[in-house]
């Protein structure tokens, strides 16, 4: 019980810090609006290989705004200098792991629900019921990206060249996470197979479960100040 | 604060270079026949032709890159296991043969592709892209090696990153299979039946790989060691001489 509560204790820091900023969230969500735009221009827009490509695209424009604020969740600590303060505090490492995985989570899944929006509209989908499959997909792929993203993002925090190195180190590694959740999109917009939409959920719960432990064990190892 | 000294693995870095001293001979005999074996020994594939022949050195070298990345991890468990830094010198060796041996897989089935399954890149097939994703994991984790400095926690680091992405690779074999099943699949898994003397071939030249590898780490990792030593005499040398 407690551990849930330092838990969100330190969660609800990092997302009411956001909130009253709104800085992240804004410059992300341009982020991921540019990139939706930058391939219609690509593709002939309105093309039937546009379409054939939109789940691509679609993940192409959450995965490198969620970089970004994965970067941003421990440069903003390091800058200042709170870092040291909470791991002074009596929380274990693992806590603060999970606190700043289920802030990164909250972030990343609000993001992507908005730019959803901005896909259907720009690739001329259309609102319908479908679309809770991928909001199961969205909320399953953050989890597996924010586990390990949150993990490596500790990892390269000191180093001087952290922003091109975390997405070196991420992407390799969540090529299933990437995988699954284009070809999952793909199901629900095109395809409209269930019984391969479902495997691709599976194998989403499956990594997500293996990282999560993985991140929370060796996450003791990453920090040390 | 180093709870190890390099100087102290010094003598057995020095029975390390002896081995493979010994290894070398060996390696030298087991290579030319792997060689002999592949070119001369084994018969003429039937269907495809002398290009067959890069299979023996593909196989080789596939089983020596999955054996360095799997020590790799092993290492790095070892490392937060024990904090001794000799455990990282043994990781970082065995990632950079490993990464030497998957380039040489993925070029050898590159060239091996085109004039059989007339592509450079079968995109199409799950081992090629599997080891793609390899040789991608272990390449961030000698960038990452590179960005930071020498000490604890670049020890620590790339034992986690060695060790998750070890654990990766399953998952990523797992996913590209399913995504290419999905998809029509143009390319069968050839092999299966092997001549006997085609066997014999690939019994020498995996083996001779095998010695290859182990040789190349014990150098290696002697060499990562001896980087060590002469950081902590030149730290030494600099505390002594501040006033």
């Amino acid at each position: 019980m407690r551990s849930l509560k330092l838990i969100w204790i330190l969660a609800e820091k990092d997302l009411r810090l956001e909130y009253r900023s709104r800085q992240a969230f804004l410059t992300t969500f341009f982020f991921a609006l540019l990139i939706l735009v930058v391939f219609q221009f690509a593709f002939d827009p309105g093309s039937t290989a546009l379409r054939e490509a939109a789940p691509g695209v679609l993940w192409t424009a959450l995965l490198f705004p969620g970089v970004i604020q994965l970067n941003r969740s421990f440069q903003l600590e390091k800058e200042e200098g709170t870092l040291h303060g909470i791991l002074l505090s009596p929380v274990e490492r693992s806590l603060l792991f999970s606190g700043k995985f289920l802030a990164n989570w909250v972030f990343l899944v609000a993001i992507d629900l908005l730019i959803v929006v901005a896909f259907v509209i720009f690739f001329n989908f259309s609102f319908e019921a479908k679309l809770a499959w991928i909001l199961l997909l969205i909320l399953l792929a953050s989890a597996g990206f924010s586990a390990v993203g949150t993990l490596f993002a500790a990892m390269v925090s000191g180093i001087r060249t952290r922003e091109v190195l975390l997405p070196i180190l991420l992407f390799p590694i969540i090529v299933p996470t990437i995988l699954a959740a284009v070809n999952g999109t793909q199901e629900v917009l095109l395809r409209h197979q269930p019984q391969f939409l479902v495997r691709w959920i599976q194998l989403l719960s499956a990594f997500d479960i293996i990282f999560l432990a993985v991140a929370f064990i060796v996450f003791d190892y990453v920090l040390d100040e | 604060m180093s709870s190890t000294n390099n100087q102290d693995f010094l003598p057995r870095s020095q029975k390390w270079l002896q081995i493979s001293g010994w290894l070398l001979p060996f390696l030298y005999v087991l290579i030319v026949a792997a060689l002999y074996g592949a070119f001369l020994y084994a018969p003429r594939e039937r269907v495809m032709g002398e290009v067959q022949r890069i299979f023996y050195f593909h196989l080789g070298s596939a089983w020596n890159c999955f054996l360095a990345f799997f020590a790799v991890a092993l290492a790095g468990v070892l490392y937060l296991v024990t904090r001794n830094e000799f455990w990282d010198h043994v990781a970082a060796a065995s990632a950079e043969i490993g990464i030497v041996f998957a380039t040489i897989v993925l070029a050898t089935g590159s060239i091996w592709a085109r004039p059989i399954w007339n592509t450079w890149w079968p995109w199409g097939d799950p081992r090629v892209t599997t080891m793609l994703v390899l040789w991608l994991i272990y390449v961030a984790y000698l960038i990452l090696r590179s960005s930071l400095p020498d000490g604890e926690k670049k020890f620590k680091l790339c034992a986690v990153f060695g060790i998750i992405g070890f654990l990766d690779v399953p998952i990523v074999w797992m996913s590209i299979r399913w995504w290419r099943t999905i998809h029509p699949v143009v390319i069968a898994s050839s092999g299966g039946g092997l001549a006997p003397k085609m066997v014999h071939a690939l019994m020498i030249a995996v083996p001779a790989f095998t010695v290859l590898y182990l040789t190349a780490l014990l150098l290696r990792t002697a060499m990562h060691l001896h980087q060590g030593v002469a950081r902590e005499l030149n730290q030494a040398v600099l505390e002594r001489g501040r006033p």
